[in-house]
């Protein structure tokens, strides 16, 4: 897991461990896209990756659900076409990197059926997590150090607030390694 | 150059005077506030810090960690954050040391 404050150069890192993994690399995008600066945030990221390898998978909710598929499977006819192109399906590895928890929180708890409670999506999203991981070979997730800014919020960001970081520590003890990116300086918490 | 970030309050510049011991290197502090005037007087922010750090190789920023929030409402808050977080990888990259400043005490991460 690698977690880190706005502009801190947390996606950069994430991306750079996924490249010393073998096989077929997945990008996993939560951030549903709103306006201009969204689409603006989204194209540096896809720049940062352009060229890399990635698979884009969209899923800014119910990661739990994402099925992966290879050459010979179904479904998903895009991803298996592109893989193919790339002569990446005749390894079985998989690893994919999930960008990131403080949207797919959010997209959790705040759906268009309404607000959902802190403990529903925690449970929810660590258990998808898990589900998510048995599944591939690697898995980075990137976080987001949202706590530091001493403001009050609202009961509902506040809410938003415990629920992320529960998530973020149960993440973490799950986690083979997990790292803060401060100033593009990767400082190892764990592993 | 030497980089030195951390919260509001952290103790960062009494650190930084200890270290010195009364050297006269040239020291810019709270790097941030100066980024958020030239932004807000609509000045090229990081064209101008680097031209500084080109003149004063040997200088010491200062800066706090602004980005360590919820991202905020107003779109100018949010480029401020974003601007200070970029140019400080910028800076960390040319610096040779870069150390954090938790309640008064340094770790040193470059």
């Amino acid at each position: 897991m690698v977690t880190g404050g706005s502009g801190s150069g947390k996606s950069a890192y994430a991306e750079s461990l996924l490249y010393s993994c073998e096989g077929i690399r997945y990008y996993i995008a939560t951030m549903q896209i709103y306006d201009a600066e969204g689409e603006k945030k989204v194209e540096r990221h896809r720049k940062l990756r352009a060229g890399k390898g990635f698979l884009t998978i969209e899923s800014p909710m119910n990661v739990g659900k994402i099925q992966f598929v290879c050459a010979g499977e179904s479904g998903q006819a895009q991803y298996r076409q592109e893989a193919e192109r790339k002569g990446q399906c005749s390894s079985e590895k998989k690893s994919a990197l999930l960008e990131c928890m403080s949207n797919l929180t959010a997209n959790e708890m705040f759906t268009k059926d309404g607000m959902k409670s802190e403990e529903e999506v925690v449970e929810k999203i660590v258990s998808e997590i898990q589900t998510l991981s048995q599944k591939l070979d690697n898995l980075v997730i990137v976080t987001n150090n949202v706590f530091e800014d001493g403001v009050i919020y609202d009961a509902g960001t506040m809410e938003y607030l415990r629920a992320l970081g529960r998530i973020n520590a149960a993440l973490a003890h799950l986690a083979d390694r997990v790292a803060e990116v401060v100033v593009g300086i990767p400082v190892e918490l764990k592993g | 150059m030497q980089l030195y970030i951390g919260g509001y309050a952290q103790g960062k510049l009494a650190y930084v005077q200890e270290k010195l011991k009364g050297q006269e290197v040239p020291v810019v502090n709270d790097l941030h506030l100066w980024v958020k005037q030239l932004l807000q007087e609509g000045k090229p922010a990081e064209e101008i810090v680097l031209q500084y750090y080109k003149e004063h190789s040997d200088c010491i920023f200062i800066c706090d960690e602004i980005g360590n929030g919820i991202v905020p409402m107003e779109k100018q808050e949010r480029e401020y954050r974003e601007r200070v977080g970029r140019l400080l990888i910028r800076l960390a990259g040319e610096a040779e040391t870069v150390e954090r400043i938790i309640c008064g005490i340094g770790q040193k991460i470059k």
